[in-house]
């Protein structure tokens, strides 16, 4: 149940990226569509109305930045972040399971300090009340709980694969997206199941 | 401690988490605390705090999703068919006939795509088996597609240009435009060198096809259209100013979608494959440039990169003889990392020096990137290499000795635009602004 749970989690939150990612496109389309009205205007009129989407580049700042650590999680477990493997790929099943554990230790320990001063810089531009900038003033820590809650969920998604390692079996992210040798791959996991 | 041991140790520090299979942006992390941790006082987790916030929420970085996502419609659009119906019947005259098909539709294909991996899987599975069908010589039809394949990362609009431009702070629009002419460069280059091997081998390549009448041509090449519209309207645009690069790829989105809805391979699973495939790339690159950010912000609390610059400058050397030793370095760091890495990696410590020997960033950008190509037909770690053995069957050794000629040329480029700067620059300063 728990892994069912993680798993909602996880896409979840990928697919609120991905809806952040449709959204930037949206706006900065509108925005072009704006523009273009404006020019026709001047040409017809001989004045721009003005029209433009307020502070429309910081949102697409903030969608972007929402974007992409909602979806370090899921873009973990499907292998797409790149690491060298070409050491660790040689390495007989056992070491390479410490040398995995020591990975994913160091990314939990990064992440957990990452993810705490995150929480703090929220907590003081929340308790200052600061503002972003543009047209439209944004309290700037809702844009940064993005982030914060990104990070959360990678935290947990890292946890997830440590014990998904201290039990010996294969993390999620390996032998994902490297390489595209299908055949390699499967002989590859056989093996390590069978010696497993 | 002295500055020298400093760095010796944190590029040990480096190489040992990149080497026991850390993920890159976990490692940039890693040093840039160690870094900042051993030699300064700066309150860290702070510093890394706000750094990385600041270095994920720009307009101009905004550009890698709407791109990655445009190619990845694209990708999913019926475009390599297109390309090989679309292109052979014009160039089966050309000495070395179809083997341009390769050349031309990575060309092309790079321009969408942004991603060289990706154009040598799309292109290669397309021409491979028919050129394998044909006769064509392997070790040119695999050369070819692993040299041109490399395109993807300079000729606009290019994801790793992007990448360079947020870190150095140097114009994605203008970095677009410098990355025109060389890309051109290198198309003549590859078409110019399977000209002559083919005049020099006349009897290894197959018969041509009876030519055809024009209109039969014309009709063939219809399906090109909206894609050579497509960049067309991309490139034109920044060049002329009308857009940003930003507003440029949004625009490109909405017109793949439309284009591929036209050819009937849009329906909902493609555009959410296609939508989920960009965020998860793009996260990637995006978590690479946070840790790259850090890593500047920190080498520059310890003043590193500073001194690195004042030790090379107190060695006189010529700016030759620097962008020499770089190449090098490049080039076996490629071996082993990525393209994007290694941008990410010289932006954080190189680019002081860089300057300080009076080399214009710019045309530097466009440098990289050249020497970046150069590292993705090079083993063991070559992502062309690994793509067309992961198509072909063939071992990699193999395909990288066919795509060695297709390097030399690519240094070739190098020593072009070192001799020729206007190569690169001339664009960008028309472009004024």
């Amino acid at each position: 149940m728990v892994r069912g749970w993680l798993n909602r989690l996880y896409t979840m939150s990928g697919w609120l990226a991905a809806a952040f990612i449709a959204m930037i496109c949206l706006l900065v389309v509108s925005q072009v569509f704006l523009n273009l009205v404006d020019r026709i205007s001047t040409i017809v009129t001989g004045t721009a109305i003005g029209l433009t989407i307020p502070s429309y580049a910081d949102f697409t700042g903030f969608f972007l930045a929402a974007a992409s650590f909602l979806a370090l999680a899921l873009t973990l477990r499907e292998g797409g972040h790149i690491r060298v493997t070409l050491v660790v790929g040689l390495l007989p099943p056992a070491i390479r399971r410490v040398v995995e554990v020591w990975c994913v230790g160091v990314a939990i320990c990064i992440t957990l300090y990452f993810t705490w001063f995150t929480a703090l810089l929220v907590w003081e531009s929340y308790s200052y009340n600061d503002l972003s900038a543009g047209m439209i003033a944004v309290p700037i820590w809702i844009p940064q709980c993005g982030m914060l809650f990104g990070l959360i969920v990678l935290a947990i998604a890292l946890a997830d694969e440590m014990v998904t390692v201290l039990a010996g079996r294969i993390p999620s992210y390996e032998e994902k997206g490297e390489g595209l040798l299908e055949e390699n791959r499967v002989a590859k996991e056989n093996n390590r199941s069978v010696e497993a | 401690m002295t500055e020298v041991s400093m760095t010796i140790i944190l590029l040990l520090v480096l190489f040992a988490l990149l080497g026991s299979g850390i993920w890159v942006a976990f490692s940039l992390l890693a040093v840039g605390m160690t870094g900042m941790f051993m030699f300064t006082e700066a309150p860290l987790g702070e510093v890394l705090a706000t750094t990385v916030w600041g270095a994920s929420n720009g307009w101009a970085l905004a550009a890698l999703p709407l791109f990655i996502w445009m190619g990845e419609i694209l990708f999913r659009s019926r475009l390599s068919e297109d390309m090989f119906a679309g292109l052979s019947p014009w160039l089966s005259h050309l000495p070395g006939r179809l083997l341009h098909v390769n050349i031309l539709g990575c060309g092309i294909f790079a321009a969408v795509s942004g991603s060289s991996a990706a154009t040598a899987a799309t292109i290669g599975k397309m021409s491979i088996p028919e050129l394998a069908r044909r006769g064509y010589p392997e070790k040119m039809m695999i050369g070819t597609l692993a040299g041109s394949a490399t395109l993807g990362l300079l000729i606009p609009p290019s994801i790793i240009l992007i990448v360079y431009g947020v870190a150095t702070e140097q114009s994605i629009a203008r970095l677009f435009i410098a990355g025109l002419l060389p890309g051109v460069l290198l198309v003549s280059l590859f078409i110019g060198y399977v000209v002559i091997w083919s005049l020099m081998h006349r009897d290894k390549i197959p018969e041509g096809e009876p030519s055809l009448p024009l209109k039969e041509k014309l009709k063939r090449s219809r399906g090109l259209i909206p894609v050579m519209l497509l960049i067309g309207g991309v490139i034109g645009s920044i060049y002329s100013g009308i857009a940003s690069p930003t507003d440029a790829a949004a625009v490109g989105v909405v017109l793949a979608l439309v284009l591929s809805w036209y050819t009937g391979t849009l329906n909902k699973d493609s555009f959410l494959e296609g939508l989920m495939g960009a965020t998860k790339t793009s996260c990637m690159i995006a978590f690479i440039l946070a840790g790259a950010a850090f890593l500047t912000v920190a080498m520059g609390f310890t003043g590193i990169p500073k001194i690195l610059a004042t030790w090379i400058s107190t060695m006189n050397l010529s700016p030759f003889a620097l962008l020499g030793a770089l190449t090098i370095f490049f080039t076996v760091l490629g071996c082993f990392l990525d393209g994007i890495s290694v941008v990410v990696l010289t932006t954080s410590v190189i680019m002081p020096m860089v300057e300080q020997a009076g080399i214009d960033p710019l045309w530097f950008g466009i440098f990289v990137v050249i020497v970046v190509e150069m590292s993705q037909i090079t083993p063991p770690v070559g992502f062309n290499l690994f793509v067309i053995q992961g198509l072909t069957g063939m071992n990699i050794l193999r395909v990288a000795y066919a795509a060695l000629p297709f390097f030399l040329l690519l240094m070739l480029a190098l020593v072009i635009i070192t001799l020729i700067p206007e190569v690169v620059t001339i664009l960008p300063q028309l472009m004024g602004g």
